[in-house]
């Protein structure tokens, strides 16, 4: 029997469907806990709601747009400064939040007059800005406001202006994935085929389902110019609004996070005809993988191949260094969905950790099928974990690094497990060969930090050294190591700590200038 | 009259400074012994608000969901409220307290919570655990009402109102600190003891600031236990620090026990902490002891380095909860500076009439506006386009890129503070709050004159 049960989750039987471990010789078919469904009240889940999966996770990343959530202030106070999906704008739209500020006069009267005084509050705050997303919430949901007809009134008033709707109220589904779902409808029902972009590359490309957390994004989009291919949108990390909405001349849909947003890519799909490409920007094997499945795609897989050789050359020597020191250190991968699997087995090959658990929030079944194929024999695969069963795994597997969100790592922090924000990420980004050294350099820096050491000691109690003072990182991970890998001449990372910046600082002058091929050749 | 009072002239909000009311009554809940809140509502509203304050606190605290779903939105959910009560009993041994908490949800769609609970206590409860102590009690905060702060009052109340009971009494004043830092719960404490008085305190969080121990044991909690609640009704007075975050339970504790309730001052700064202190004195008959003249005057000698010298006529911002903001306002008129602007969180109609602002309208001689229901626009316009120079800022995290874009020195104070390192820790109120505050304020503008190569050479002789 692969189901795990926890001795907290006994008295709430239905959990045990939520959890399996991965056992000796077993295939998905045995294995696969439940997922995607309604959340036990008062289990404590770690659990976000369909409005924060719509607004904070994939619509507030849209750099050009004012956000305003029509409802009371809190959703919008509560969504606001709590990620670090950048933009290179200045990061307006994580700097700006907007609230229609619901009372309880609206409550009873209705909100729709008040929604519409704000929209144009809103633009008159910010005249650069002409596009605005507006989300409703529980309240305005329950009160039955019509967000669609006031939004075309003032586009009908303000002609310069464009404003994107998304009805996905905080109840709408049994996480914040339910939201995930409706915003990517929404756009492509409402907005995408309404601006013509301008194409100027023979290879045009969507990048969708990435969020640009800490450049991210910008590091993907360097690679894909590095091959001369045109990204005509972001879905949704720094992510322009009117050019999300030419999103249906793109001649490839290239999709990073398969749990986010494969419901908009596989409606283009449907009709408009576009391929979807899945890819992975986390980790070496899987990065090369994806630039050479693009490059394949348009017949130029030299270009990927030149830009693998030219990354591995510099980065692989700094990942094997860290890979050397993490070897067989215990990981529990608590991420919110598609990370699950995108690093579960990245980091095994890679960086020589073992990976003990993998959680996920708001994950389906879809993503445990694949995270657990991709995790070894013996790991403990949990659907939405709730508070005590974090406590309960985390005193069985003894981990040495957790991999989770900023509350659930205070948790970790009082077991003495270190953790690593897997939403937000500590130093990143963690995406592109450079960007999954500062990964390998973060786990490092957490599990050899002197400090985790020193807090394990009982100065009542244990007997403990005196003759030293100060340990270094290198001092701990270098003990059981072998002499020549003692001897190595690297000392980690040494790239800078914003990579971004330079990357900002690029002009077309500093991408190759690719031939376009002529109409016959195009035709062939 | 140079000091004007106002209401924000838009009706929407751009950039909140403050959240709603369920946080606040989240907040409450958490410093509660043997308590975990069930807030009834979509997931977002715990979820967020528990990121938040361990943002605040680097520290982890429970606070469960009903998680509202669609059905529940369709159909009710007082279903899902029972459930999550006796799933929280059979999984937390120790747990004694639910306070329910409702949202704009669950306050929409009518969920007679109240009802729920007497099922609860004659169902459930007296059913599969007769032996065990348990109270459940409801805690109204729709969110479209008030705001975080009239949250943390209303649930402050809504405890105090389920548990006190008149008894002999105890010889002890109850101590209402209000939504303040565990540094604050240190210093006040330690101003009682010096007092020898004898307190309840309320809501109490000090242990928010809790170590790793090398066993991993560590858990963080509140420290208000249920005696001390039921103790509130047999207390000589209670001491309401901050009116607009306690009053409401000071107010009920004195209609229906006939304790009688101090309100205020908020003590933040040397004249109102020399306020609180006489006020504690007439009720409890206790002298105010030589330490605390040292402590003081400790205060003031750190004062007398920097106030005429480098704070004098600054011009600050202060933004927040209203009995923060109005309180370093006094505490800032007091040491030469100048506020300019005053962001009061809500659209509390109470403000208006605070004797505090009153006085301000009166005395102050130079412009300064009182916003009302602000947010951080408020803020921002004025600097950006109505021309409003300000030497300082004081206020929580959310306001920071305001500071950051204009360039303008912060000190970080209130809630949340999760740009800065250590800040719960540290006290803003008492004598020792003073000193804090005031060397903080200073070493911003250092900086800030360092940065900006402004008379940085001031220093070299200080």
């Amino acid at each position: 029997m692969p189901y795990h049960e926890f001795d907290c989750s006994k008295v709430i039987p239905e959990r045990k469907q939520h959890a399996v471990v991965k056992g000796e010789g077993e295939d998905l078919t045995s294995c696969l806990p439940k997922g995607y469904l309604n959340t036990i009240p008062g289990s404590i889940s770690e659990r976000g709601c369909a409005y924060c999966g719509a607004k904070h996770v994939i619509g507030t990343p849209m750099k050009d747009v004012i956000h305003i959530s029509h409802g009371p202030v809190g959703c919008t106070y509560d969504t606001w400064q709590t990620k670090r999906y950048i933009s290179d704008n200045n990061n307006f739209q994580l700097k700006y939040t907007f609230a229609t500020d619901v009372k309880e006069k609206h409550i009873v009267f209705g909100a729709e007059s008040l929604l519409k005084q704000n929209i144009h509050e809103a633009f008159d705050a910010f005249p650069e800005i002409k596009r605005m997303t507006i989300y409703q919430t529980c309240a305005t949901a329950l009160i039955g406001d019509d967000i669609n007809a006031i939004a075309d009134e003032v586009m009908a008033e303000r002609p310069d202006v464009d404003i994107f709707v998304c009805n996905s109220p905080g109840f709408a589904g049994p996480s914040q994935s339910g939201g995930h779902h409706k915003i990517n409808i929404a756009w492509l029902n409402q907005k995408v085929g309404t601006v013509e972009p301008e194409i100027t590359s023979d290879y045009v490309i969507n990048y969708v389902g990435e969020y640009n957390i800490q450049g991210d994004q910008e590091v993907m989009v360097d690679f894909f110019r590095r091959m001369g291919i045109q990204v005509l949108s972001t879905f949704t990390g720094n992510g322009s609004y009117d050019e999300l909405r030419g999103m249906h001349r793109a001649h490839l849909n290239v999709l990073e996070c398969a749990r986010s947003a494969e419901y908009i890519c596989d409606e283009l799909r449907v009709r408009y005809g576009i391929p979807r490409l899945d890819i992975d920007g986390f980790g070496f094997k899987a990065l090369g993988d994806s630039l050479l499945k693009v490059g394949l795609f348009f017949g130029i897989e030299d270009r990927a191949e030149a830009i693998i050789a030219e990354e591995t050359a510099r980065w692989k020597p700094e990942l094997d260094w860290y890979a050397a020191r993490l070897k067989g250190k215990r990981v529990c991968l608590w991420p919110g969905g598609s990370k699950l699997w995108h690093w579960a087995n990245a980091i095994q090959e890679e960086m020589g950790v073992q990976v003990v658990s993998v959680y996920t929030k708001f994950g389906h079944q879809g993503d445990m099928e694949k995270g657990i194929a991709r995790a070894g024999v013996g790991t403990l695969a949990i659907d939405d974990p709730n508070e005590l069963e974090n406590q309960e795994a985390l005193l069985k597997l003894k981990p040495d690094v957790i991999f989770t969100g900023k509350r659930p790592g205070e948790v970790a922090k009082k077991m003495r497990v270190p953790y690593l924000n897997a939403h937000a990420y500590h130093n990143g980004p963690y995406k592109g060969f450079e960007g999954w050294v500062r990964f390998a350099r973060d786990i490092y820096n957490a599990v050899y930090s002197p400090m985790h050491q020193l807090s394990g000691v009982d100065i009542s109690k244990d007997d403990y050294a005196t003759d030293k003072g100060f340990v270094t990182r290198r001092m701990l991970s270098d003990a059981s190591l072998p002499e020549a890998e003692r001897a190595s001449p690297l000392t980690g990372y040494t790239g800078a700590f914003d990579p971004i910046a330079a990357l900002r600082a690029k002009t077309d002058a500093d991408y190759p200038q690719f031939e376009r091929k002529t109409s016959s050749q195009a035709a062939e | 009259m140079n000091c004007e009072v106002k209401v924000k002239d838009r009706i929407g909000t751009i950039n909140p400074i403050f959240t709603c009311q369920p946080a606040g009554a989240q907040y409450v809940s958490i410093g509660v012994k043997d308590c975990i809140g069930l807030v009834h509502g979509g997931q977002g509203c715990v979820m967020f608000v528990r990121l938040l304050i361990s943002q605040h606190l680097k520290e982890s605290f429970e606070i469960a969901s009903s998680s509202l779903h669609e059905d529940g939105a369709v159909f009710g959910a007082c279903g899902r409220v029972e459930e999550g009560v006796d799933v929280l009993l059979a999984r937390y041994p120790h747990l004694k307290v639910i306070p329910i908490i409702t949202t704009c949800s669950t306050e929409v769609i009518g969920d007679d919570v109240d009802g729920v609970i007497t099922k609860l206590e004659e169902g459930l409860l007296a059913e599969k655990y007769p032996d065990r102590e348990v109270h459940l009690l409801a805690i109204h905060t729709p969110s479209f009402v008030g705001s975080m702060v009239s949250g943390y009052d209303v649930a402050v109340r809504d405890f105090v109102k389920k548990f006190a009971r008149k008894g002999p009494s105890n010889g002890k004043i109850n101590f209402i600190t209000g939504w303040v830092n565990p540094g604050d719960v240190t210093e006040l404490k330690s101003l009682l003891k010096e007092m020898d008085i004898d307190a309840t305190v309320l809501f109490e969080i000090e242990s928010f600031d809790s170590p790793i121990m090398p066993d991993g044991s560590e858990v963080s909690h509140g420290n208000t236990t249920i005696e001390d609640l039921v103790s509130t009704g047999s207390a000589t007075h209670t001491f309401v620090l901050n009116r607009y975050e306690g009053g409401k339970a000071g107010q009920f504790l004195e209609k229906k026990f006939k304790i009688p309730s101090v309100i205020g001052p908020t003590p933040i700064g040397i004249r109102n902490t020399d306020a609180l202190l006489k006020k504690l004195s007439e009720a409890t008959g206790k002298p105010i002891p030589d330490s605390l003249v040292r402590k003081r005057g400790i205060a003031l000698d750190a004062i007398t380095d920097l106030a005429h010298m480098f704070l004098a006529d600054k011009k600050v911002a202060i933004y927040g909860n209203a009995d923060l903001v109005i309180g370093l306002a006094e505490f800032c008129l007091d040491l030469e500076m100048k506020p300019q602007l005053l962001l009061l969180g809500d659209d509390n109609s109470a403000y208006v009439n605070d004797p505090r602002v009153k006085a301000l309208q009166e005395y102050v001689d130079y412009p300064m506006e009182i916003v009302t229901n602000a947010d951080f626009w408020d803020l921002e316009d004025r600097i950006k386009n109505k021309g409003l120079e300000l030497d300082l800022i004081l206020g929580h995290s959310k306001g920071r890129f305001v500071s950051i874009d204009y360039d303008i020195p912060m000190v970080r104070v209130g809630f949340p503070t999760y740009d800065r390192a250590g800040l719960y820790r540290y006290p803003v109120v008492g004598y020792g709050g003073a000193t804090w505050l005031v060397e903080q304020m200073a070493n911003a503008l250092f900086t800030d004159m360092e940065h900006k190569k402004r008379k940085e050479w001031l220093l070299n002789v200080w």
